[in-house]
Protein backbone atom coordinates (compact mmCIF):
# COMPACT_ATOMS: atom_id res chain seq x y z
CA UNK A 1 0.00 0.00 0.00
CA UNK A 2 1.43 3.38 -1.01
CA UNK A 3 2.13 6.12 1.52
CA UNK A 4 -0.30 8.47 -0.27
CA UNK A 5 -3.12 5.95 -0.03
CA UNK A 6 -2.40 5.36 3.66
CA UNK A 7 -2.43 9.10 4.28
CA UNK A 8 -5.80 9.40 2.52
CA UNK A 9 -7.20 6.60 4.72
CA UNK A 10 -5.82 8.34 7.82
CA UNK A 11 -7.40 11.68 6.89
CA UNK A 12 -10.77 10.09 5.95
CA UNK A 13 -10.89 8.00 9.15
CA UNK A 14 -9.96 10.98 11.30
CA UNK A 15 -12.46 13.26 9.53
CA UNK A 16 -15.30 10.75 9.91
CA UNK A 17 -14.79 10.55 13.69
CA UNK A 18 -14.39 14.35 14.00
CA UNK A 19 -17.56 14.95 11.93
CA UNK A 20 -19.61 12.57 14.08
CA UNK A 21 -18.28 14.40 17.18
CA UNK A 22 -19.25 17.76 15.64
CA UNK A 23 -22.71 16.44 14.73
CA UNK A 24 -23.23 15.16 18.29
CA UNK A 25 -22.20 18.53 19.77
CA UNK A 26 -23.73 20.97 17.28
CA UNK A 27 -27.03 19.48 16.07
CA UNK A 28 -29.88 21.41 17.72
CA UNK A 29 -32.08 18.29 18.08
CA UNK A 30 -30.72 16.51 21.14
CA UNK A 31 -31.98 13.05 20.19
CA UNK A 32 -30.44 13.28 16.73
CA UNK A 33 -27.17 14.81 17.99
CA UNK A 34 -26.74 12.26 20.77
CA UNK A 35 -26.77 9.26 18.47
CA UNK A 36 -23.79 10.51 16.48
CA UNK A 37 -21.62 10.25 19.60
CA UNK A 38 -21.69 6.47 19.03
CA UNK A 39 -21.56 6.46 15.20
CA UNK A 40 -19.30 3.59 14.03
CA UNK A 41 -17.29 6.01 11.84
CA UNK A 42 -14.07 4.00 11.83
CA UNK A 43 -15.86 0.81 10.74
CA UNK A 44 -17.82 2.58 7.98
CA UNK A 45 -14.66 4.19 6.54
CA UNK A 46 -12.64 0.95 6.88
CA UNK A 47 -15.34 -1.09 5.05
CA UNK A 48 -15.64 1.66 2.42
CA UNK A 49 -11.90 1.82 1.77
CA UNK A 50 -11.44 -1.97 1.68
CA UNK A 51 -14.54 -2.23 -0.58
CA UNK A 52 -13.08 0.34 -2.99
CA UNK A 53 -9.64 -1.24 -3.18
CA UNK A 54 -10.27 -4.97 -2.59
CA UNK A 55 -13.94 -5.61 -3.46
CA UNK A 56 -17.10 -6.83 -1.69
CA UNK A 57 -15.71 -10.10 -0.33
CA UNK A 58 -12.90 -8.44 1.65
CA UNK A 59 -15.21 -5.59 2.72
CA UNK A 60 -17.69 -8.17 4.07
CA UNK A 61 -14.84 -9.93 5.91
CA UNK A 62 -13.83 -6.63 7.56
CA UNK A 63 -17.47 -5.99 8.55
CA UNK A 64 -17.80 -9.51 9.97
CA UNK A 65 -14.51 -9.08 11.84
CA UNK A 66 -15.76 -5.82 13.30
CA UNK A 67 -18.70 -7.71 14.88
CA UNK A 68 -16.04 -9.29 17.15
CA UNK A 69 -14.34 -5.90 17.54
CA UNK A 70 -17.63 -4.20 18.47
CA UNK A 71 -18.40 -6.94 20.99
CA UNK A 72 -14.87 -6.33 22.29
CA UNK A 73 -15.83 -2.64 22.59
CA UNK A 74 -18.72 -3.63 24.84
CA UNK A 75 -16.23 -5.67 26.94
CA UNK A 76 -13.97 -2.57 27.01
CA UNK A 77 -16.78 -0.30 28.21
CA UNK A 78 -17.90 -2.74 30.93
CA UNK A 79 -14.28 -3.29 32.03
CA UNK A 80 -13.65 0.48 32.29
CA UNK A 81 -16.87 0.92 34.28
CA UNK A 82 -16.10 -1.91 36.73
CA UNK A 83 -12.42 -1.00 37.09
CA UNK A 84 -13.37 2.63 37.83
CA UNK A 85 -15.98 1.49 40.33
CA UNK A 86 -13.63 -0.87 42.15
CA UNK A 87 -10.29 0.99 41.99
CA UNK A 88 -11.22 4.60 41.15
CA UNK A 89 -7.89 4.74 39.29
CA UNK A 90 -8.46 6.40 35.89
CA UNK A 91 -5.39 5.46 33.79
CA UNK A 92 -5.19 1.77 34.90
CA UNK A 93 -8.95 1.43 34.21
CA UNK A 94 -8.47 2.83 30.70
CA UNK A 95 -5.57 0.44 30.02
CA UNK A 96 -7.56 -2.51 31.39
CA UNK A 97 -10.43 -1.52 29.08
CA UNK A 98 -8.10 -1.56 26.06
CA UNK A 99 -6.76 -4.98 27.04
CA UNK A 100 -10.37 -6.13 27.51
CA UNK A 101 -11.27 -4.88 24.01
CA UNK A 102 -8.48 -6.76 22.27
CA UNK A 103 -8.62 -9.93 24.39
CA UNK A 104 -12.43 -10.09 24.12
CA UNK A 105 -12.48 -9.54 20.35
CA UNK A 106 -9.67 -11.98 19.64
CA UNK A 107 -11.05 -14.70 21.93
CA UNK A 108 -14.47 -14.42 20.27
CA UNK A 109 -12.92 -14.64 16.80
CA UNK A 110 -10.94 -17.75 17.79
CA UNK A 111 -13.99 -19.43 19.37
CA UNK A 112 -16.03 -18.72 16.23
CA UNK A 113 -13.29 -20.14 14.00
CA UNK A 114 -13.09 -23.28 16.15
CA UNK A 115 -16.88 -23.76 16.06
CA UNK A 116 -16.91 -23.32 12.27
CA UNK A 117 -14.05 -25.83 11.90
CA UNK A 118 -15.90 -28.37 14.08
CA UNK A 119 -19.11 -27.89 12.07
CA UNK A 120 -17.16 -28.42 8.87
CA UNK A 121 -15.56 -31.61 10.23
CA UNK A 122 -18.95 -32.99 11.31
CA UNK A 123 -20.46 -32.32 7.89
CA UNK A 124 -17.67 -34.06 5.99
CA UNK A 125 -18.38 -37.77 6.80
CA UNK A 126 -22.06 -37.43 5.77
CA UNK A 127 -21.03 -36.16 2.33
CA UNK A 128 -18.58 -39.03 1.95
CA UNK A 129 -21.17 -41.70 2.77
CA UNK A 130 -23.42 -40.32 0.01
CA UNK A 131 -20.74 -40.98 -2.57
CA UNK A 132 -20.10 -44.57 -1.41
CA UNK B 1 -22.38 29.89 21.09
CA UNK B 2 -22.64 26.38 19.67
CA UNK B 3 -18.94 26.18 18.80
CA UNK B 4 -18.05 26.62 22.45
CA UNK B 5 -19.21 23.03 23.06
CA UNK B 6 -16.43 21.70 20.85
CA UNK B 7 -12.99 21.32 22.34
CA UNK B 8 -9.89 21.57 20.15
CA UNK B 9 -8.17 18.75 22.06
CA UNK B 10 -11.30 16.63 21.58
CA UNK B 11 -11.22 17.22 17.83
CA UNK B 12 -7.48 16.48 17.60
CA UNK B 13 -7.71 13.29 19.67
CA UNK B 14 -10.63 11.99 17.59
CA UNK B 15 -8.82 12.80 14.35
CA UNK B 16 -5.64 10.98 15.43
CA UNK B 17 -7.37 7.92 16.92
CA UNK B 18 -9.90 7.58 14.07
CA UNK B 19 -7.28 8.00 11.34
CA UNK B 20 -4.83 5.58 12.98
CA UNK B 21 -7.56 2.94 13.47
CA UNK B 22 -8.57 3.02 9.77
CA UNK B 23 -4.92 2.80 8.62
CA UNK B 24 -4.14 -0.13 10.98
CA UNK B 25 -7.41 -1.92 10.01
CA UNK B 26 -6.64 -1.58 6.27
CA UNK B 27 -3.03 -2.75 6.65
CA UNK B 28 -3.99 -5.73 8.80
CA UNK B 29 -6.91 -6.63 6.49
CA UNK B 30 -4.43 -6.87 3.63
CA UNK B 31 -1.76 -8.85 5.50
CA UNK B 32 -3.51 -10.98 8.13
CA UNK B 33 -7.02 -11.19 6.63
CA UNK B 34 -10.25 -9.24 6.85
CA UNK B 35 -11.47 -10.70 10.15
CA UNK B 36 -8.47 -9.51 12.22
CA UNK B 37 -8.51 -6.21 10.28
CA UNK B 38 -12.17 -5.87 11.23
CA UNK B 39 -11.29 -6.05 14.93
CA UNK B 40 -9.15 -2.94 14.45
CA UNK B 41 -11.91 -1.31 12.38
CA UNK B 42 -13.94 -1.50 15.58
CA UNK B 43 -11.22 0.13 17.72
CA UNK B 44 -13.09 2.12 20.38
CA UNK B 45 -11.66 5.42 19.08
CA UNK B 46 -14.75 7.51 19.84
CA UNK B 47 -15.13 6.11 23.36
CA UNK B 48 -11.44 6.54 24.24
CA UNK B 49 -11.30 10.04 22.74
CA UNK B 50 -14.37 11.02 24.78
CA UNK B 51 -12.74 9.67 27.97
CA UNK B 52 -9.41 11.39 27.23
CA UNK B 53 -11.17 14.69 26.48
CA UNK B 54 -12.87 14.49 29.88
CA UNK B 55 -9.45 14.46 31.50
CA UNK B 56 -9.00 18.05 30.36
CA UNK B 57 -12.43 19.15 31.53
CA UNK B 58 -12.77 17.66 35.02
CA UNK B 59 -10.80 17.37 38.24
CA UNK B 60 -9.66 14.01 39.66
CA UNK B 61 -12.80 13.25 41.72
CA UNK B 62 -15.32 14.37 39.08
CA UNK B 63 -13.38 12.60 36.34
CA UNK B 64 -14.08 9.10 37.68
CA UNK B 65 -17.81 9.78 38.17
CA UNK B 66 -18.23 11.33 34.70
CA UNK B 67 -16.21 8.54 33.06
CA UNK B 68 -18.51 5.95 34.66
CA UNK B 69 -21.59 7.84 33.34
CA UNK B 70 -20.08 7.94 29.86
CA UNK B 71 -19.32 4.19 29.97
CA UNK B 72 -22.93 3.38 30.89
CA UNK B 73 -24.26 5.43 27.97
CA UNK B 74 -21.70 4.01 25.55
CA UNK B 75 -22.86 0.44 26.20
CA UNK B 76 -26.20 1.06 24.40
CA UNK B 77 -24.32 2.52 21.41
CA UNK B 78 -21.95 -0.47 21.31
CA UNK B 79 -24.88 -2.91 21.25
CA UNK B 80 -26.40 -1.12 18.22
CA UNK B 81 -22.97 -1.10 16.55
CA UNK B 82 -22.61 -4.88 16.98
CA UNK B 83 -25.94 -5.31 15.12
CA UNK B 84 -24.85 -2.79 12.44
CA UNK B 85 -21.55 -4.63 11.85
CA UNK B 86 -23.37 -7.99 11.62
CA UNK B 87 -25.82 -6.51 9.10
CA UNK B 88 -22.94 -5.02 7.07
CA UNK B 89 -21.12 -8.38 7.04
CA UNK B 90 -24.24 -10.16 5.77
CA UNK B 91 -25.41 -7.48 3.31
CA UNK B 92 -21.95 -6.79 1.80
CA UNK B 93 -21.81 -10.48 0.81
CA UNK B 94 -25.36 -10.75 -0.52
CA UNK B 95 -25.83 -7.30 -2.10
CA UNK B 96 -22.29 -6.04 -2.74
CA UNK B 97 -20.36 -3.62 -0.52
CA UNK B 98 -21.96 -0.35 -1.77
CA UNK B 99 -25.57 -1.38 -1.20
CA UNK B 100 -24.66 -3.44 1.86
CA UNK B 101 -22.87 -0.58 3.61
CA UNK B 102 -25.58 1.96 2.70
CA UNK B 103 -28.36 -0.28 3.99
CA UNK B 104 -26.59 -1.13 7.25
CA UNK B 105 -25.71 2.54 7.98
CA UNK B 106 -29.35 3.45 7.17
CA UNK B 107 -30.51 0.73 9.58
CA UNK B 108 -28.08 2.02 12.24
CA UNK B 109 -29.51 5.57 11.87
CA UNK B 110 -33.08 4.33 12.14
CA UNK B 111 -32.49 2.11 15.21
CA UNK B 112 -30.27 4.69 16.99
CA UNK B 113 -32.71 7.52 16.29
CA UNK B 114 -35.69 5.48 17.54
CA UNK B 115 -33.87 4.47 20.74
CA UNK B 116 -32.58 8.03 21.37
CA UNK B 117 -36.03 9.48 20.68
CA UNK B 118 -37.64 7.07 23.16
CA UNK B 119 -34.93 7.77 25.78
CA UNK B 120 -35.15 11.55 25.40
CA UNK B 121 -38.93 11.66 25.38
CA UNK B 122 -39.22 9.61 28.58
Amino acid sequence: MKLRELLLRFVLGGLAVVLSYMASALLPWKALGGIFAAFPAVMVVAVLMVGLSQGSEKAAAVARGSVYGMTGCAVCVVTVWYALKITGAWWPSLMLGLIGWFAGSFALLKVREKVQKNQHLHRLPRKQTKHV
Amino acid sequence: MALAHLSLIGILLRFLLGGAAVVVASLIAKRAGGAVGGIFAAFPAVFLAALLTMRFDYGARELVAHSMDLSQGALIGMAINVACAAAAGYLCTSKGWKKGLTLSVGGWLLVSFTISYVLFSL
